[in-house]
This record gives structure tokens, C-alpha cells and sequence, in this order.
């Protein structure tokens, strides 16, 4: 990935592999330090009511960077994965409930099983494109909801399944705050996955076909292999934030991945940008606080106690407005206003960007 | 013509939804370090014939329905896109070549190679070749003028390292005195990576002052064939063909027996 930050000085590469290189300024390696130090002294003095936000936020964040693989970059719209991450969250339950399986083994197993999935439903992308793509990807949902169910009624667990804490390396994870770095490392892996894999061969080839999908193939690009390449990678991630979310929880249960969780995902990779991971990440920390932040405005309000039963509704009704405000006003999304603000610092008290730093 | 044929398109046919016949029955010769021009009106079936060496017909539910198209030896009618290009036949598109939400220097790392090395090799050679893409290589290609969408599509082509290079309407939409740059950087490219190049022109002239030979084509048939200087020499081609009047214009009946003789010509 090129610089997206304009540059007072301009842009002094001697090389090719320079123009990849994952940070590039002194300012950016500067404030990855920071950030880094923050992410990792937040629990320090977080309380468990937040460090539990955090841990929804990481779990969302690999889910939203997996379906921003897919959409976002390689342009295949999925409305399937809810059902994935349903898949992954029922390996580990099945697994550990039948064979008492392991966190090493439920974790692997899962994403294999969503890699599966992944090649399964990413065939019909082959034929079809926007709209009818994303309507055969629904079925995915409804037929692993569904079989999840069926073992749930099958084996009397129709609550749930319950999953004990997992182990890794004989230490028991368990509280909040181990959670915390053990969710952060897997999103933070997952980041840089993604962002590896945007900047090889595949997702050139990922960004190229979903701009124009004939002229990557006159280019000698395989769009077939690639698309399902996509689908496969997209789905074994989503699939493992799946299962972390069985275990981080304890509990499995079909209720939890509806069709609504499906648009959420969608919801996170739209208001956080589209085509960027840097708003996949966004989106999954607004859309995740988007209800906390409902509640708590609220409860401020006088009189809380009347309407508290009106929450869900307003909730949702909340959301809705806020996904076309942002279609309406803001199509880049988060990460849109993002780059606005940071353009604006970085080019005070000058007001435009210069044009040497296209933007993207 | 002691050169061998690189690429030999015999009796072609070609029908789209399996009821419209574009093609009917043309055959071409290109032989290896020529230019070959294929000129044409709208519908004259050129954009086809090369959509069917490049392997594009499935998209718009068309089939070579007879004949054969012969690359290196291997026949290749029927095959897909990128096995076709990895053979080395590299096409640029009539329109919408370039990938606008990625930078210059991206289009140009995404097309299909062998190793990385030897894209960097070529990507130096690209850049001298043409110093606008070097100079904007950040820039995203869906903010390129025309001309420049033109170079890229080009320069990308190039990257896979094709033996083949087929261009389908370089001029489109393109001022003269681009398409005139253009067409000399054709030459160029030719004259340095000494690789076979086929253009597809509605502008005769502009593509037989590089050309070598070309192929007039005229309701899915070719009505004249020849060296371009003798194609050049007759304005003629422009006017009967391509519909262009140099001075006071023949009758319809001139027209029709110059069209009887056209054999002649070639």
C-alpha cells in the first residue's frame, strides 16, 4: 500500500519494495508506538465493564476485517456471515462438548470448517455478481443456523450449549483482563494478515478485479482461483472470530447469530469505510458502542425510568437513521472523516492537500 | 515474409447468442516483429476477431463456431483470458482499461508475471518509456486523462511480457496529436522489447504510419489485404471503407465498382 499521508517534502523512494513498506514516516512509526502502548496499558486501568467493550470490540474487529476482505477490496457481497461466524462459534461447541476437544484444535478445526464453507458458498461468485451474489450468500446463513439448531434440539440443549473455559499452554483464560490481551492479539494478527495479504500479489489481484473484473483477466489474472480465494481466506477468519466468540462467552447458542447480526457486519464495513482496514476497524468499534451510546444518552435523559422498555426500539430505529446518514453524507465513512482531520493538521494552515498525495 | 506465422487466425466464424454471425470466415497472418493493423468500420467484426484471440467471446455469450486461431503452434480458440495471456498475448481493452481505485504504481504491480524480479526489471523500462506514469506513479488511475488511462493501459499490458501486444482502438476518444505520440510508442515498444503487435484501428492512417501490414475488414469478412505503404498510398481505403471524403466526393456508382475491383488492390 502507497503513503496515504500528504507530504510537505515529497516522496523519496529508491526502490520498489519501499513503496509497500507497512509504515513509512517517522510520524507513523511514532504514533504506532503510542497506540501500541495504550492498547497495552488500557487494562491497567480499565474497569470490567470496559475491558468487556474492548473484548466485543476486538471479537467485531475480525469479523468486520474479514467481510472488508471480501467486500471491500475483492467487491463480493456477502450476507452470510453471521452464518459463518455461527459455524465457527458451533465448531468449538460441538467439538468440546462431544470429544472435549481442545482450544488448539476447536480454533484450527473451525477455521477449516469456515474455509470450507468458504469455497462452498463462494462458488455461486463464479456466475453471479452485486445483488443476486449476496442473496445466495443468505443461504449460507439460514443453512448453518439451521443445522446448529438441529444439533442444539437434537441433543437437549436447547438453551445452549455451555463451553468450559479454554486452555492454552495449561493456563486457564479466564477474566477480563487476560481476555483482553489474548482477543487483542488475535485482532492485531488478523490486521496484519490482511494487511500482508493487501499488499501481495492476491490483493492487487483482489483490488483489481472488483474495479474491472475483464480487463484483470486480459492482465493474466486467474479471477476465478482469486474470487475464491477471497471467500476462502474471508470465511476461516470469520469462522475463527466465531469460535473466540464461543469461548470468550461460554456459550453457545443459535439466537445469538441472526440475520441482524449479518448487517451489522455489513453496517461496520459501511459507516467505517468502505475499502479501507483502517475503517473496518472503525466500524466495528462504532457499531459495537452504537448501543452503549444509546443507552447511556438515554438515561440521561429526565424521566429515564418511563421509557426504558423503548431502548430496543430506539436502538434500532437509531441505527437505521444512522446507516443513511452516512450513506448520505458521508459514502467514505469513518475513515472518511478520519483522513479529513488528519489532512487538516497535517496541512496547517494550508487548506488543501497537495496533489502529489492522491488520495485513495 | 521469411519469417515464421506468430499468430494465424484461419477461417474464423464467429456468432454471438448464437444467432448473430460477426465473423464470418476471416483469416490474418502475423508474423513475429511485424505491426499488423486491422482496419474497419462499426461492425466490421474487428473488436470480435480479436476478442477471439484474446479469449473474451464467453462474456457476451458469443463462439468461435468454425475455423481456428494458432498462437506459437498451440491452438487457442475457446480458451480463457488468463491462460491465454500467460501463453503470452496481452490485450488492451477497447474501454475501461485501467483500475481507477488503484495508484499507477499499483496497476502496474497487479498484472500476471512469471517472478517479481523481472517486473521490476520491466517496470524501470516502462518508466523511461513513458516519464508521465513515473512522474504520477501515486496517483490512483481512475484520475488519469485519457491519454494517460491510455499509457497505463498500455505500460500494464506490457508487464505480463507478452510475445503478442493486441490493442483494440487506441485512438479512441483521443485528440491527434495523442494518438500520434501514441502510435510512435508503439513503434518504440516494438523497436525495444521487440515483441508482435496487432492494433485495431478505425483511424486507418494514424495505425498505417506504424504498421506493417494490415487487414481491412467489412462485414465480418477482409475485403483488402497489403503492405501499408500500398494500403497507405490508397486514399481511396479511407473513403470506401472508413467513410472519410478527401475532396469532392464519387457517386454511388463509382463507389460500387471500385468495391468489385477492391481485389485488385491487394
Amino acid at each position: 500500500m502507497s503513503s496515504r499521508l500528504p507530504r510537505a517534502s515529497g516522496y523519496f523512494r529508491t526502490s520498489y519494495a519501499q513503496d509497500f513498506a507497512l509504515l513509512q514516516s517517522r510520524l507513523e512509526r511514532l504514533s504506532f508506538l503510542i497506540f501500541t502502548l495504550a492498547l497495552a496499558a488500557f487494562p491497567l486501568i480499565a474497569s470490567a465493564f470496559y475491558l468487556d467493550l474492548a473484548c466485543q470490540i476486538f471479537l467485531a474487529a475480525i469479523g468486520a476485517l474479514s467481510l472488508m476482505l471480501l467486500t471491500g477490496f475483492a467487491g463480493q457481497i456477502s450476507l452470510g456471515h453471521a452464518g459463518l461466524l455461527a459455524a465457527g462459534a458451533f465448531t468449538v461447541g460441538i467439538l468440546s462438548k462431544e470429544w472435549n476437544a481442545p482450544f488448539w484444535v476447536t480454533v484450527p478445526v473451525a477455521a477449516l470448517i469456515g474455509a470450507s464453507l468458504g469455497i462452498v458458498f463462494g462458488l455461486p461468485s463464479l456466475r453471479l455478481r452485486g445483488l443476486y451474489l449476496a442473496v445466495s450468500t443468505l443461504a449460507l446463513h439460514f443453512v448453518v443456523v439451521y443445522l446448529g439448531g438441529e444439533y442444539e434440539t437434537r441433543r437437549g440443549y436447547s438453551t445452549g450449549i455451555v463451553i468450559d473455559p479454554p486452555q492454552i499452554a495449561g493456563v486457564t483464560i479466564g477474566g477480563g483482563r487476560v481476555w483482553y490481551y489474548v482477543l487483542l492479539t488475535f485482532a492485531a494478527a488478523a490486521l496484519l494478515v490482511c494487511l500482508n495479504l493487501l499488499r501481495s500479489r492476491s490483493g492487487r489481484a483482489w483490488r483489481a478485479l472488483r474495479a474491472r473484473e475483464t480487463v484483470a483477466e486480459a492482465l493474466g489474472i486467474h479471477i476465478a482461483a482469486y474470487k475464491l480465494l477471497a471467500f476462502v481466506i474471508s470465511s476461516a477468519m470469520a469462522s475463527v472470530a466465531g469460535a473466540l466468540f464461543a469461548y470468550y462467552r461460554g456459550f453457545v447458542s443459535v439466537e445469538a447469530f441472526s440475520l441482524f447480526l449479518s448487517i451489522q457486519y455489513v453496517a461496520m464495513i459501511i459507516v467505517g469505510g468502505m475499502g479501507s482496514l483502517l475503517g473496518a476497524i472503525f466500524g466495528a468499534v462504532f457499531v459495537t458502542l452504537f448501543p452503549y451510546l444509546i443507552e447511556a444518552a438515554l438515561l440521561r435523559l429526565p424521566n429515564a425510568q418511563a421509557y426504558a422498555g423503548d431502548l430496543f426500539a430506539v436502538n434500532y430505529t437509531a441505527f437505521g437513521v444512522v446507516m443513511i446518514a452516512f450513506l448520505l453524507f458521508e459514502p467514505a465513512g469513518l475513515v472518511g472523516i478520519w483522513r479529513h482531520v488528519q489532512t487538516y493538521f497535517l496541512l496547517w494552515p494550508f487548506k488543501y492537500r497537495p496533489a502529489e498525495g492522491a488520495r485513495r | 515474409m521469411s519469417e515464421p506465422a506468430l499468430l494465424a487466425v484461419e477461417k474464423l466464424e464467429v456468432v454471438y447468442h448464437r444467432a448473430i454471425t460477426a465473423v464470418q470466415g476471416i483469416s490474418l497472418t502475423v508474423r513475429k516483429g511485424q505491426i499488423v493493423a486491422i482496419l474497419g468500420t462499426n461492425g466490421a467484426g474487428k473488436s470480435t476477431t480479436l476478442r477471439a484471440i484474446s479469449g473474451f467471446l464467453g462474456i457476451d455469450d458469443a463462439r468461435v463456431t468454425d475455423g481456428s486461431v494458432t498462437f506459437n503452434g498451440q491452438r487457442i480458440e475457446n480458451r480463457p483470458p488468463h491462460e491465454i495471456t500467460r501463453l503470452g498475448i496481452a490485450l488492451v481493452p477497447e474501454r475501461e482499461k485501467v483500475f481507477p481505485n488503484l495508484t499507477i504504481a499499483e496497476n502496474l504491480a497487479a498484472p500476471f508475471t512469471s517472478s517479481p524480479d523481472k517486473r521490476d526489471d520491466i517496470g524501470d523500462l516502462i518508466y523511461q518509456m513513458f516519464p508521465r506514469l513515473s512522474e504520477r506513479r501515486n496517483h490512483l488511475g481512475g484520475l488519469l486523462s485519457g491519454g494517460e488511462r491510455q499509457m497505463l493501459a498500455l505500460a500494464s499490458a506490457l508487464i505480463c511480457r507478452p510475445t503478442l501486444l493486441l490493442v483494440d482502438e487506441l485512438s479512441l476518444g483521443l485528440a491527434p496529436v495523442v494518438v500520434e505520440e501514441l502510435m510512435q510508442r508503439i513503434a518504440d515498444i516494438r523497436k525495444q522489447l521487440d515483441i508482435t503487435i496487432v492494433l485495431v484501428e478505425q483511424s486507418a492512417m494514424a495505425a498505417l504510419a506504424v504498421a506493417d501490414y494490415g487487414y481491412v475488414l467489412e462485414n465480418g469478412r477482409v475485403v483488402l489485404d497489403g503492405q501499408a505503404e500500398r494500403l497507405r498510398a490508397h486514399g481511396d481505403i479511407q473513403e470506401f471503407y472508413l467513410g472519410q471524403t478527401s475532396g469532392d466526393r464519387r457517386s454511388y456508382r463509382t463507389v460500387k465498382q471500385y468495391r468489385r475491383s477492391r481485389r485488385w488492390y491487394g
